[in-house]
């Protein structure tokens, strides 16, 4: 029996197809020359091979974050978070990761207060698991 | 009164009845979750050549799943009432918040209700639905999204199980559609679909909007397949 069970886990867990990250480059071409920059911080990767810097923009009234250069390893369901606190408790879903290279830009809600959430992350959503953050200071 | 006489002794065939009790394994697997459940039946085979089942049974179902998605459970969120009708009405987008957990697990003891028709001597389909229990399981850590926004939040299954309809179900209910196959005299494998409900209570009322709720429900559909005995 309990070979039987652990033979029906094993499938369903090996029934799961998850998505990837696209690998093309992107380059979102956000003006940063046009911004005012409002903070920034190098990322980090946890655990896994993620580098680059994240950088908050201020256009327009309007918050973006940028990520440039940025360079990931792959992954499932990677979304961009900024969050309160350093094991993003409380956290905002920017968006998916657009792709693991090149230049990307994630709109920030409207109305959030910017010092309230002083770290950007790779989150691997479906899995929990952090990839890469970055203090923004 | 004589065409209840009449009526009476026209039912006479169908009102003839036997009992018959077993007991079955079942493990239903799905996309990154799985189920097995052990369940014994008493039925009451029905009608002159007793090819109609209903009975009773005891289920017991433990679940186990890897990051799986929960809803908003309550129908007055979902549905926007909790009457009857429930069943027919769309689910309110906008009422309908996620919690997502890693690893659920989720065990459920439930009296279940069995509907079973004899297609032949040794081919048999049936129907059973969990309708009262109990659930039980560790605390587990997910987190709750509402749109944008975000926090991770501590939950355990919601304890107590009872089927009423639609979205206003409670807890965690287990429901199979099955074939069964004799293969010898007192056993034979069963298969079929198995939709399963699984329920959390988070630790506070996470969800503010339109109301607070604290209950994320996650509705299986599994393919399910088993053993079953005669006793």
């Amino acid at each position: 029996m309990k070979k039987l069970s652990i033979l029906i886990f094993v499938l369903a867990l090996g029934c799961g197809v998850e998505e990837v990250t696209p690998t093309t480059p992107v380059d979102d071409n956000f003006m940063t020359g046009m911004a005012t920059k409002i903070n920034m911080g190098v990322i980090m990767g946890v655990n896994h091979t993620v580098s680059g810097t994240a950088t908050i923009y201020e256009q327009d009234g309007k918050y973006t974050l940028v990520l440039d250069p940025f360079q990931s390893q792959n992954g499932p369901d990677l979304k961009v978070y900024l969050s309160k606190d350093i094991g993003a408790k409380t956290f905002i879903r920017l968006g998916v990761l657009k792709s693991t290279t090149g230049k990307q830009s994630y709109a920030l809600p409207a109305n959030i207060n910017l010092s309230e959430y002083p770290y950007a992350h790779i989150w691997c959503e479906a899995f929990s698991v952090e990839f890469a953050r970055a203090m923004l200071n | 009164m004589k065409k209840v006489l009449i009526l009476l002794i026209s039912l006479v065939p169908f009102l003839s009845w036997s009992q018959i009790k077993y007991g079955d394994v079942t493990g239903a697997v799905g996309q990154r979750e799985g189920s097995l459940s052990v369940m014994y039946t008493c039925a009451w085979q029905l009608g002159a050549k007793k090819k109609f089942e209903i009975g009773i049974a005891g289920r017991f179902t433990t679940y186990l799943g890897q990051n799986q998605y929960y809803i908003t459970a309550p129908a007055k969120l979902t549905s926007g009432s909790t009457g009857p009708l429930v069943i027919f009405k769309e689910n309110i987008a906008a009422n309908i918040d996620t919690f997502l957990i890693q690893s659920p697990q989720v065990n459920a003891l439930n009296i279940a209700i069995h509907l079973g028709y004899q297609v032949s001597t040794k081919i048999s389909v049936g129907f059973n639905i969990d309708a009262l229990g109990f659930s039980f399981g560790s605390k587990k850590s997910g987190s709750y999204i509402n749109g944008v926004f975000g926090q991770q939040e501590q939950a355990k299954p919601t304890a107590f199980n009872a089927l009423l309809i639609s979205d206003n179900d409670l807890g965690s209910l287990n429901s199979e559609l099955f074939l069964k196959y004799q293969l010898k005299d007192n056993w034979g494998i069963k298969s079929g679909l198995q939709f399963l409900f699984t329920e959390y209570t988070t630790d506070t009322e996470v969800q503010q909007t339109p109301e607070p709720n604290s209950r994320f429900r996650d509705k299986s559909l599994l393919f399910a397949f088993g053993l079953y005995k005669n006793f």
